[in-house]
């Protein structure tokens, strides 16, 4: 593993702008630096693939979207989880679950030694 | 739900599309600065960190086209850059849009307009309940099987108590339909009267919405024009019962007085009905069917007969019933031993005539459209090969293929939606002179709507129409490789070429549609001219004609025949008037009251080859002088064939010969309408239509015949010019004769003979539209192609000019060109006339389907029009300018 910023896996950046805004509700930037941290510095969310996604979201109803003042005085357009969003949220979580468990479980090195 | 939100979610970001982007760049500058602050807090310098911030996450622009892409708005955004482009190129080729809404609107507008025609005619069930049980009796002979004639009350009670096939049989008498006056004094007017059987709303199904209607025994009352003891009974119209009683559901059981006579008001009919046959009506009373059981009641034939059909019960079934039931009259009374009958579906009986002349204004139409879409095409291939080099470039400098058949699908698209917008004018103002022209004379078309589903129909086949031909050249230029197409440039090319060669197809085939239309038009023409000419033995210039009833409780059968002379002598004496007289049924205005006649005197008294109907007219006053018809030998009517002496009658020429052949036919007798006459005059044969068909004609003098039932006789009155001013004196004379008397529905005979021909003039005036419209399109087609093979062949005509070429050789090359085109196009219009000739046989009159005249007016007008469409072009060609095509 290196230590520059990865990739995201495919399709999961939804999942995890979901969960990011479960805590509070916050502003584009501070979630990409949400996610950065949170994931240990791997995963670098670009403008390009964040803003897009989340215009996708919240014309999906996931999120809503309100400008605020932050805490050092500008004004910054913050979005919010809505109930369809924590729904989502459970639903994307209950996926990711069984998909890495699946995958983790082939990846195994166990099998190498051919003990399952 | 969430669809829901997706689609406030787009709409919002189009709505308020600025507040959206300004916020979209608020947000994206915010994140560079928070990304610029936090590498400065890591202790990068200010510059260089907001320098890395921007690599990092890549331009603000594209971020801004992804965001864009994202809120699925961008389609509309370029849809709504095409639209515009399309508007601004349109408006630069105003022409062109012009030309193609129009051809558009034509096509739409006529096809809705004359569908919407026969589908009220032809295609709407009758308003009536289950119409297809309905069917028309009619009485014949077994001499003419296939005749259509009355029925006797004899026949009527018969079949209506015997045929088991029907639910129903109704009667509506045919003779009395006239009406009667209501009202007194000034307030005096004459509405419309319907006497039927009790039946009668039951077989219609159409119930009184108040009261009960009649019962049978009402059918044994007293006759509406004899003197009555006991009160008769009417069922009003909704519109009468307003009228009359202010719609008071107290009416019932009150008394109207009708030809001052009271009738007990037995129901009021729902708004808006109207009998079958009679059309509108004001007020229905019993028929009398005392007849029926009298000795003439096989024999007298005035019953207008409907039935309708068992449920279940196929027509042929009935009919052989019906078979039976007649041939067990017969054996019963002799006199009705011929006696036939025969079944026909109401709807076709009604429809019946007028339904040749729709289809072939449907045929007309449909030429119409396919040369609409022909047309369309063209002008749409013109424009694409126009505009192959503003392709090209386009996709030369980076357009993707898919936006520029997008763009040209919505130019398509605009023009279809405009044309179908003119269209539907088109259609309303078409609809209108449909009915306005035909209302009169074609059933049912007052009832013309515009009907969705055709309006659909045929916006539907102009839009695709429209899209399909914009589309192919749409796909052709999405396909040309650009180089080609700029290389080739204003020079002559097969592909070119190829493209005339189409477009030299689709004008043959628009001159041979057109060429079709032409000729149908023509042959009308033709027909309407010969009916024109036709001499019907009268002279109708200058005569007025109108209705006079005289009310039978105040007139007498003395009474009747005296004011009838009376009102002769007064009018005659008016300055500007010739001759007046009456007569029960106006000349060549159709048959009526056709009885058995047979010589008493001469070769071929009782012969049976001297049996033969005739025409029965009732005359007063000075008829024959007032028409214009010319005494052979003898004299006509006067003051000495008075009531109760002898019976005289004045004869027409064809009944002379066909009764006295070979003797001087005055001063022998003749027996009719059941009485022995001496014929005291011979008169010129009249036509008993507006077509000119013969028939014998026995004429009686109304003071002799006036006992016989009350003849409501038409009054005719020849002027020598000012028409208006001598109806004032007339009415004016009516009034000091008797101010409760109705001048009812005043016209001139001319008009009333007129009616009979209306259908041919309407079905006339819209084949010559339509060939019209055709001519213009072809003509504008025509113009279309060679103009376009001028345009890309003036390097060619200026290469001939620069080498010596004349003017005139480059216009008769032109100018060739289009004839041929046309010519060949006319022999294919030719070929369609010949095979269509059968279909106008039915409609023309006394011309041949393939009349020389007409087929050789056709090629001369339609030559001319080409040839001035194709003169301007071929003018345009000889202005070439040799310099500038050289240059080029």
């Amino acid at each position: 593993m290196t230590d520059e910023p990865a990739a995201l896996v495919q399709g999961t950046l939804e999942m995890l702008v979901l969960r990011t805004l479960a805590i509070e509700p916050m502003h584009g930037w501070g979630l990409a630096h949400r996610i950065l941290s949170m994931s240990g510095e791997v995963f670098l969310v670009t403008q390009g693939s964040l803003y897009p996604a989340l215009v996708r979201m919240r014309r999906r109803g996931w999120i809503t979207t309100a400008w605020r003042t932050t805490e050092n005085n500008r004004r910054a357009r913050y979005y919010e989880l809505t109930a369809a969003g924590r729904r989502q949220l459970e639903v994307e979580r209950a996926l990711w679950q069984r998909v890495s468990t699946a995958i983790n479980s082939v990846m195994s090195p166990a099998w190498a030694t051919g003990i399952p | 739900m969430s669809i829901l939100t997706d689609l406030l979610a787009r709409a919002r970001s189009l709505l308020f599309r600025n507040r959206e982007e300004r916020e979209l760049d608020d947000e994206l500058k915010f994140h560079l600065d928070m990304e610029a602050e936090h590498r400065q807090r890591l202790g990068t310098s200010a510059s260089e960190a907001q320098r890395q911030s921007r690599i990092e996450l890549g331009g603000i622009e594209p971020v801004k086209e992804l965001v864009r892409d994202a809120s699925g708005t961008r389609w509309l955004d370029e849809l709504r850059q095409d639209f515009g482009y399309t508007l601004r190129t349109l408006n630069r080729s105003r022409g062109f849009a012009a030309v193609t809404i129009l051809t558009l609107a034509i096509g739409i507008g006529g096809t809705t307009a004359v569908f919407s025609a026969v589908d009220a005619v032809l295609l709407q069930p009758l308003p009536y309940q289950e119409p297809g049980q309905l069917v028309r009796v009619y009485q014949s002979w077994t001499g003419n099987p296939p005749f259509k004639g009355f029925v006797t009350p004899g026949h009527y009670v018969a079949i209506r108590e015997q045929v088991g096939a029907f639910d129903g049989a109704a009667a509506i008498s045919t003779y009395s339909a006239v009406g009667a006056d209501i009202g007194s004094g000034a307030d005096v007017h004459r509405i419309k009267l319907l006497p039927t059987s009790y039946n009668y709303f039951d077989v219609v199904r159409v119930r009184p919405t108040l009261g009960t209607g009649f019962a049978v025994d009402d059918e044994h009352g007293p006759d509406i024009e004899d003197n009555m003891d006991a009160a008769a009974v009417v069922v009003l119209s909704h519109d009468t019962w307003e009228q009359e009683f202010r719609g008071d559901p107290g009416a019932i059981g009150r008394t109207l007085q009708m030809n001052g006579q009271p009738y007990l008001v037995a129901g009021v009919m729902p708004k808006g009905y109207t009998d079958p046959i009679a059309g509108s009506i004001d007020a229905w009373i019993p028929v009398n069917l005392t007849r029926a059981h009298a000795s003439d009641g096989p024999t007298n034939h005035y019953l207008t007969v409907i039935a309708r059909l068992k449920s279940g019960v196929p027509i042929q079934r009935a009919q052989e019933e019906l078979n039976r039931v007649v041939t067990r009259f017969g054996e019963q009374f002799p006199s009705a031993k011929e006696s036939l009958m025969r079944l026909y579906p109401l709807k076709e009986d009604i429809v019946g005539g007028s339904s040749r002349a729709l289809e072939i204004m449907l045929g007309g139409v449909g030429l119409v459209l396919l040369l609409v879409c022909v047309n369309i095409a063209n002008l749409l291939l013109v424009r694409a090969s126009e505009r192959s080099r503003e392709f090209a470039l386009r996709s030369a400098l980076g357009a993707e293929r898919f936006r520029m058949v997008r763009q040209l699908l919505i130019e398509s698209l605009t023009l279809a939606l405009a044309g179908d917008l003119a269209g539907l004018i088109v259609a309303r103002i078409g609809m209108a002179a449909i009915v306005a022209l035909g209302a009169g004379s074609i059933p049912r078309l007052a009832k013309l709507t515009l009907e969705p589903q055709l309006l659909v129909f045929s916006l539907v086949i102009a839009t695709i129409s429209a899209l399909i031909f914009g589309l192919a050249p749409a796909l052709k230029a999405a396909r040309t490789q650009p180089a080609d197409v700029l290389r080739d440039q204003s020079r002559s090319s097969t592909g070119g070429m190829a493209q005339i060669r189409l477009r030299e197809w689709l004008v043959i085939s628009q001159v041979a549609l057109a060429f079709v239309l032409l000729v149908g038009a023509g042959l009308l023409l033709a027909s309407f001219r010969q009916i024109q000419s036709i001499d019907l033995g009268i002279k109708p210039d200058n005569v007025l004609a109108f209705e006079l009833n005289l009310p039978t409780a105040r007139y007498d059968s003395t009474a009747r025949g005296r004011l009838y002379e009376r009102l002769a002598t007064q009018l005659s004496a008016l300055p500007g008037v010739k001759a007046a007289g009456g007569i029960s049924k106006l000349p060549a205005t159709g048959g009526y009251n056709e009885w058995g006649l047979a010589p008493r005197s001469g070769p071929l008294a009782g012969d049976k080859r001297g049996q033969v109907g005739a025409e029965n007219r009732i005359v007063s006053g000075r008829y024959f002088a007032a028409v214009g018809i010319p005494t052979l030998s003898g004299r006509v009517f006067d003051e000495r064939d008075v009531a109760g002496g002898p019976d005289h009658v004045v004869i027409n020429q064809s009944l002379a010969n066909a009764i006295f052949p070979g003797i001087d036919p005055l001063g022998q007798t003749l027996n009719t309408g059941g009485r022995n006459s001496e014929v005291i005059g011979v008169v010129a044969n009249v036509a008993i239509d507006n077509e000119g068909s013969q028939s014998h004609y026995v004429y009686h003098a109304h003071t002799q015949f006036a006992g016989d039932r009350n003849w409501a006789l038409a009054q005719v009155v020849s002027t020598t010019g000012n028409n208006a001013a001598v109806q004032n004196e007339v009415r004016e004379a009516l009034r000091t004769l008797d101010p409760q008397l109705v001048m009812f529905r005043p016209t001139t005979l001319d008009q009333a003979i007129g009616q009979g021909a209306a259908q041919r003039l309407f079905t006339l005036r819209i084949l010559v539209t339509f060939a019209v419209v055709a001519l213009a399109l072809s003509a504008l087609g025509l113009f279309g192609v060679l103009s376009y093979g001028v345009r890309l062949r003036s390097r060619e005509f200026g290469i001939r000019m620069a080498l010596g070429a004349e003017n005139g050789s480059i216009l008769s090359m032109v100018l060739k060109e289009g004839m041929l085109v046309t010519a060949i196009g006319m022999v294919v219009g030719l070929v369609g006339a010949v095979a269509l000739a059968r279909v106008m046989a039915s409609l023309v009159f006394h011309v041949s389907p393939l009349d020389p005249r007409v087929l050789i007016g056709t090629v001369v007008f339609m030559g001319m029009v080409a040839a001035v469409a194709a003169y301007l072009p071929a003018y345009r060609a000889t202005r070439v300018d040799v310099r500038d095509v050289l240059q080029g």
